[in-house]
């Protein structure tokens, strides 16, 4: 496919597709020869890597400095943990419920990206209507439980099956990540996607082009706020127990880093950032008191050998590889 | 013959600055019309209002008839007036073919439940667009780029990206600013041969701003002069060559 560039490339898109397809397949063998602590981490990575590709879309493909992904995270996390504690409400619809009260956050957010805040004013906004949120949680005693967090019921099916132990969240996660990581794809690959990056490139131009920007800028952060509050809901199942501090500053810095490390803009790289900046943290938990300093050193020597992040070093392999705005 | 484009009385103004006063002219199917003037003189700040990028403190724009006055860039846009801009106007990160397709935008009918769930018939809608959009590159012999994020090509394959981007959608009017610049002459004159084939052939109305004088003179129909903000001839070329006013606003300092 891409001749010119010089390097043949080893693989083309059309095997790469192939590849992607055979990543989930082969990662159902993980249950039968992990552990339940490995299982565990496992698990946490497919939350992870719906919170990054989430995030990804708004810092990545529309290009706007909005932090208020932890916020929705906590949303989703908390609208299916009290939907199920207090409603009896399936933890099946409760997923739902978290896509689509996430996705209203999303909408909020975006009402200050459209009312021209930018930059630094839309980055502290969004950070302090995370902390905002943060207080909500805190104080609102009666329902959240304040700091004690609110612990999710014990018998919790997905369409009928026990989500008793580490195996079956994993085949539920994995269903979930895979669907909303492939809808997002789609996505980006369309007019849609086209339009979002296009915004990013350059609003001004965009909207000669007939193309209503104010309309995919609310898009990117509702289907942004959607899917990472998905996530919460399996965060909530993951944890069993839903905690304030889980959706902290710090946490919008994990965020932040899984988004950088793995690569701006690219799914394949929230994946990646997903897994290095999940498992290298829980390695390093080993050495207590330190685990935080390691953190801070893979963050600053992955962006200051690869910039663009890691996924760039897959770039070298075949430039197919790169994020392409449609789909052949 | 009813005019494509009327401006009526159209002035801007920026705190005060009267950037555009009182202009008045019409524009035509098929027409290559230029707008000259010198610096400052406010072509620019007539494309911005012509598109809806600034907005107009007296007058009016009409368009096939319809008022496009008050109306935002993308509605002007999809009603069918086009343009490009003088500098910075693509998608640096995205491909030559993804710069097209963006410009396709309206055009491709795909919804949002069928992209999410890639439905057969959103993908058909996306493969129909990308098959244009290429079949476009190719003509303007840009099929080879076509992968390649824009900013690695040169400036003359970047101006024609920007040109084929915004003809995509086959616009009854084109505004380009400037669309020669920075391009070698034998550059500049396939530019303006398919800037007159387009108008001739495909009976677009193209307005174009322009400092050559020599394209100009050679390659509109039409020249319109501004001069700090005021339309102070219109005519054909041999016309405004011979008018006082613009020897000494204009062609005098050239």
């Amino acid at each position: 496919m891409e001749k010119k560039n010089g390097n043949t490339s080893l693989i083309t898109s059309n095997q790469l597709r192939w590849f992607y397809y055979l990543v989930p397949v082969a990662a159902l063998i993980i249950p039968f020869v992990a552990n339940e602590y490995l299982l565990w981490i496992v698990n946490a990575i497919l939350v992870y890597t719906l919170v990054t590709v989430g995030f990804n879309i708004i810092i990545g493909n529309l290009g706007q400095l909005a932090f208020a992904n932890t916020a929705f995270f906590g949303i989703g996390a908390y609208t299916s943990a009290i939907l199920m504690v207090y409603g009896g409400v399936p933890y099946t619809l409760s997923i739902l419920m978290s896509a689509i009260v996430g996705g209203l956050a999303g909408f909020l957010a975006s009402v200050t990206a459209l009312r021209g805040i930018r930059l630094y004013y839309l980055a502290i906004i969004t950070l302090a209507f995370g902390e905002l949120m943060r207080w909500v949680y805190l104080h609102g005693d009666d329902v959240t439980k304040g700091s004690d967090g609110l612990r999710i019921p014990d018998d919790i099916f997905f369409l009928g099956i026990p989500l008793d132990s580490e195996v079956p969240k994993f085949f539920v996660f994995l269903l979930l990540a895979v669907l909303l990581v492939k809808a997002t794809s789609n996505l980006m690959r369309s007019r849609i996607g086209r339009a979002i990056v296009a915004i990013r490139e350059n609003e001004a131009t965009t909207a000669s082009l007939g193309i209503h920007t104010a309309r995919y800028i609310v898009l990117a952060f509702v289907w942004s706020g959607s899917v990472v509050g998905v996530a919460g809901a399996m965060f909530a199942v993951l944890t069993e127990r839903v905690l304030p501090e889980a959706f902290g500053l710090t946490e919008v810095i994990i965020h932040f880093g899984m988004v950088l490390v793995g690569g701006t803009g690219s799914i394949v790289g929230s994946v990646i950032g997903a897994i290095t900046l999940t498992t290298l943290p829980e390695y390093f938990r080993q050495f207590p008191g330190m685990d935080e300093l390691f953190f801070g050193i893979i963050i600053v020597l992955v962006l200051l050998f690869l910039p663009k992040g890691i996924v760039s070093l897959l770039w070298r392999i075949s430039p197919a590889f790169k994020e392409r705005y449609y789909r052949d | 013959m009813e005019p494509l484009l009327k401006v009526q009385g159209l002035s801007v103004n920026f705190s005060g600055l009267k950037a555009l006063s009182d202009v008045t002219f019409d524009s035509f199917a098929g027409e290559v019309r230029a707008v000259i003037g010198p610096n400052g003189a406010g072509k620019t700040t007539l494309f911005n209002a012509i598109s809806g990028y600034v907005p107009s403190t007296a007058g009016q724009i009409f368009f096939k008839g319809e008022p496009l006055h008050g109306l935002a860039p993308h509605d002007i846009s999809v009603k069918g007036v086009r343009r490009t801009f003088q500098t910075g106007g693509l998608f640096p990160e995205m491909s030559a073919l993804e710069n097209v397709l963006a410009g396709l935008h309206v055009q491709i009918e795909s919804g949002f439940f069928g992209i999410v769930l890639g439905l057969a018939e959103a993908r058909e809608a996306e493969r129909e667009g990308i098959l244009r959009a290429k079949r476009l590159l190719d003509l303007m012999d840009l099929g080879a780029a076509a992968e390649q994020p824009v900013k690695d090509l040169s400036g003359g394959q970047q101006r024609m990206v920007e040109i084929v981007r915004t003809l995509a959608t086959e616009p009854p009017l084109l505004l380009l600013d400037e669309p020669v610049v920075g391009l070698s002459p034998p550059m500049r004159d396939r530019m303006m041969d398919i800037i007159r084939r387009l108008a001739g052939e495909e009976g677009i109305g193209i307005m174009l701003i322009e400092h050559v004088i020599d394209l100009v003179m050679s390659g509109s129909d039409t020249i319109v002069v501004l001069s700090s903000g005021e339309l102070i001839a219109e005519g054909t070329p041999e016309e405004v060559r011979q008018n006082r006013e613009v020897l000494e606003a204009y062609l005098g300092h050239a």
